[in-house]
């Protein structure tokens, strides 16, 4: 099947600044994937591109298999980082708008936009002016905005940040149902344990280049070290002979440190022979963060300077 | 064409919805006639009091017509017995309901100065009244000698100033008459195009930079073409633009309707006909439809292209300063020339920008040939064209570019690669 998005060595540049840099990337159809860095690092200009907002100075974007022209980005529902309301329209009234905009019927529009709001409790601002609304409200507005069409694809730039921790999961939830119905999802954050939690693909950003990406769960195998964890009640003497360099306690649990598949056997043969009580025994996978730094170096996170001098 | 009209629709009804539009559109109209109206009733009520005058004629000569001609005008006035002592009159102002009386002497009849005794003066709208009726009396009294009796009548009503063109039949004493009715229309035309396309364009330009700054643009842009935003968003606001037009023309429609009868009833015949002659005709109306729809659209498309090229407002202020010189010049150059109307205007005129303020006025007044007011209105029509497709560009690059506004240099490469 065709990539639903494909970039290839793309380059954007602001003037002496190089925000998106030589990238490839392929999104296939039907997969959750999360667009991952820190701010600044060039995750909003290469959602642009594939918008057709922006257009590279080199190298391709394509989607659905062809220029992002006209009727190509009509199948996409797209939430762009700043929120972008009509502040002095009713509720109903706006959703209505993008919705007849996009191709559905004034009834239409109306039924499913009635749907969606009730859905994220709302209902009761239905005729309320935008404004009157809180941010966290309006953002919700915005997202009903996006799929109210159903599009075949949903371009999230950053759709969770300045939502509450409920509000998130509600719209967690809601990403995963689309995801279920087959539909394309990329989304932009630069919070990892939320991809983590959610995304099946990512994309590693830093520095306006890729750092690495794929599969979420073939990446965790690929980047682990093979130390596994061990949780247990009693004592902790049989551990000793894993030698001191390779334990460590974190919390409740002991890490041990391996060198292959054949010594965590081993581990798990001690462990069953020490007569302790067994609560958890962890092949331990490398958090999103950890393969970031690990790839883009302990200062990847940081912001970037303004217009870095030395990429060009 | 669907999705222009739910652009057009969305603009059209947030604009018409708004507390401004009908405050300016409706309440402002019914102000304006209630207050005219009002200032109207109680003008004739302070001037017409039904407390009543009378006269004392010492001369025996003027009495009569004076008494008479002032009861014409609306006021209730006797004349009394000469013989009558002041001190009964005065007590009958003091004391009965009489709020003055005239004395007419002898040196009435030489100097035309008379008497007025009351406890409150008569105010000038009387007052003004009463002198211009005695004078005339007097004048007529002195005049009657003469064998034109009539003629003298005609004199003191007043003379008036007939042209006659040395240049052949061509100029009539009809057409003069019309082309001093053309010119007021004309001027009233070109003040209203001036104020309607400056305030409509600087809608579009808010709507637009609104639109722009607060990033719906972008959302909106995945489903819309550009051009059918831009084309939506001007048809939406000039819809809005006919509605209040339309119903400030409606109002004073109606003004006319029922307010020209009552002022021509208590204004001399000869005015009220003057008066009927200023209303435009359906051609005059024809013609500002045209002027204003393809004006409109002009300015309108500058404009839209001002919003989109600006980030902020103090750009925006700064941006649209050559479009509004592209009416303000005309306006002046209109203004200043009301009367010394020089030929070279009439070519000047013909440049498409100018066309509404300064070819509509000479086209109502029938100052320029009918070929030149066609031709303007082809010219505009081509340089609606040419201005559209080059607004177009610019607003399409425009609507989603961020950061600082464009150098011309830059404009001229939007307008290319577009």
């Amino acid at each position: 099947m065709e990539p639903a998005v494909r970039l290839e060595r793309v380059t954007k540049r602001f003037g002496k600044h190089t925000a998106v840099s030589e990238f490839d990337l392929e999104i296939p159809p039907g997969t959750i994937v999360g667009l991952l860095g820190p701010n600044g690092s060039g995750k909003t200009t290469m959602i642009r591109m594939i918008m057709a907002i922006l257009f590279p100075d080199e190298g391709r974007v394509e989607l659905f298999g062809g220029e992002p022209d006209f009727g190509r980005r009509n199948r996409v529902g797209y939430l762009p980082e700043e929120r972008g309301v009509y502040e002095k329209m009713k509720v109903l009234e706006q959703l209505v708008f993008l919705g007849e905009l996009r191709g559905l019927s004034r009834a239409q529009a109306r039924t499913r936009a009635s749907r969606w709001l009730e859905r994220l409790k709302l209902g009761k601002w239905v005729g309320k002016k935008i404004q009157e609304l809180s941010k966290g409200m309006q953002q919700k507005v915005q997202f009903i905005g996006t799929v109210l069409h159903d599009p075949e694809m949903l371009i999230l730039d950053e759709p969770f940040s300045g939502l509450d921790p409920i509000n998130q999961e509600v719209l967690e939830a809601i990403v995963r149902e689309e995801r279920a119905r087959g539909r394309t999802i990329l989304f932009s954050t630069h919070l990892m344990e939320q991809a983590e939690r959610l995304c099946e693909r990512v994309c590693l950003i830093s520095r306006s280049r890729k750092v690495l990406d794929g599969d979420l769960k073939a990446m965790k195998r690929r980047e682990r070290s093979g130390a596994v964890a061990v949780e247990f009640d009693g004592d902790p003497g049989w551990l000793n002979r894993f030698g001191v360099a390779g334990v460590e306690q974190v919390e409740d649990a002991w890490h041990i440190a391996t060198t292959g598949d054949g010594q965590r056997s081993q581990i798990l043969a001690a462990a069953l022979d020490s007569g302790i009580e067994l609560r958890r025994f962890e092949i331990l996978e490398p958090t999103l963060r950890e393969i970031f730094v690990r790839h883009a170096g302990e200062s990847a996170e940081e912001e970037p300077t303004l217009a870095p001098g030395g990429e060009r | 064409m669907r999705q222009v009209w739910i652009v057009l629709r969305r603009e059209y009804l947030e604009r018409v919805k708004t507390k401004g539009f009908i405050l300016a559109t409706i309440a402002l109209p019914l102000l304006i006639i209630g207050m005219i109206g009002l200032s109207g009733f109680l003008g004739m009520q302070a001037a017409r009091s039904d407390r009543h005058l009378e006269l004392i004629d010492y001369t025996g000569q003027v009495g009569e017509e004076v008494t008479a001609r002032v009861s014409a005008l609306g006021y209730e006035i006797d004349q009394v017995d000469p013989a009558t002592s002041l001190e009964e009159m005065d007590r009958r102002v003091l004391e009965d309901n009489l709020e003055g009386y005239l004395i007419i002497d002898d040196l009435t009849l030489t100097d035309g100065v008379f008497a007025y005794r009351g406890e409150d003066s008569p105010g000038s709208v009387r007052r003004a009244v009463l002198e211009s009726v005695v004078v005339e009396t007097i004048l007529e009294l002195y005049l009657s000698g003469l064998e034109s009796g009539e003629a003298v009548r005609a004199l003191i009503e007043g003379g008036s100033l007939e042209f006659e063109s040395v240049a052949g039949s061509a100029e009539s004493e009809n057409a003069e008459v019309n082309r001093m009715v053309g010119t007021a229309v004309g001027f009233a035309g070109a003040m209203i195009l001036y104020i309607t396309t400056l305030l409509y364009g600087a809608y579009v330009l808010r709507a637009v930079l609104d639109e722009k700054r607060n990033r719906v643009v972008e959302v909106v842009i995945s489903s819309v073409t550009p051009g059918r935003l831009m084309l939506g968003k001007i048809l939406g606001v000039g819809s809005m633009g006919l509605t209040q037009m339309g119903i400030w023309g409606a109002s004073v429609g109606l003004l006319v309707l029922f307010g020209l009868p009552l002022v021509a009833a208590i204004l001399p015949e000869g005015v009220a006909a003057e008066l009927t002659q200023f209303l435009p005709g359906p051609g005059v109306l024809a013609l500002f439809a045209a002027y204003f729809v393809l004006g409109y659209f002009l300015f309108a498309s500058l404009f839209a292209a001002v919003g989109a090229m600006c980030a902020t407002e103090e750009d925006a202020q700064q941006a649209q300063f050559p479009v509004m010189m592209l009416l303000i010049v005309p306006f002046m150059m209109q203004m200043v020339t009301i009367e010394a109307d020089f030929a070279w205007m009439d070519w000047v005129a013909l440049f498409p920008y100018f066309s509404p303020i300064m070819m509509f006025p000479r086209a109502a007044s029938g100052a320029v040939p009918v070929w030149m007011v066609a031709l303007s209105l082809v010219l505009m029509v081509l340089a609606l064209m040419g201005t559209a497709w080059v607004a177009g560009r610019i607003y399409r690059v425009g609507i989603l570019m961020q950061g600082k506004r464009p150098t011309l240099r830059e404009l001229v490469r939007w307008v290319r690669t577009a």
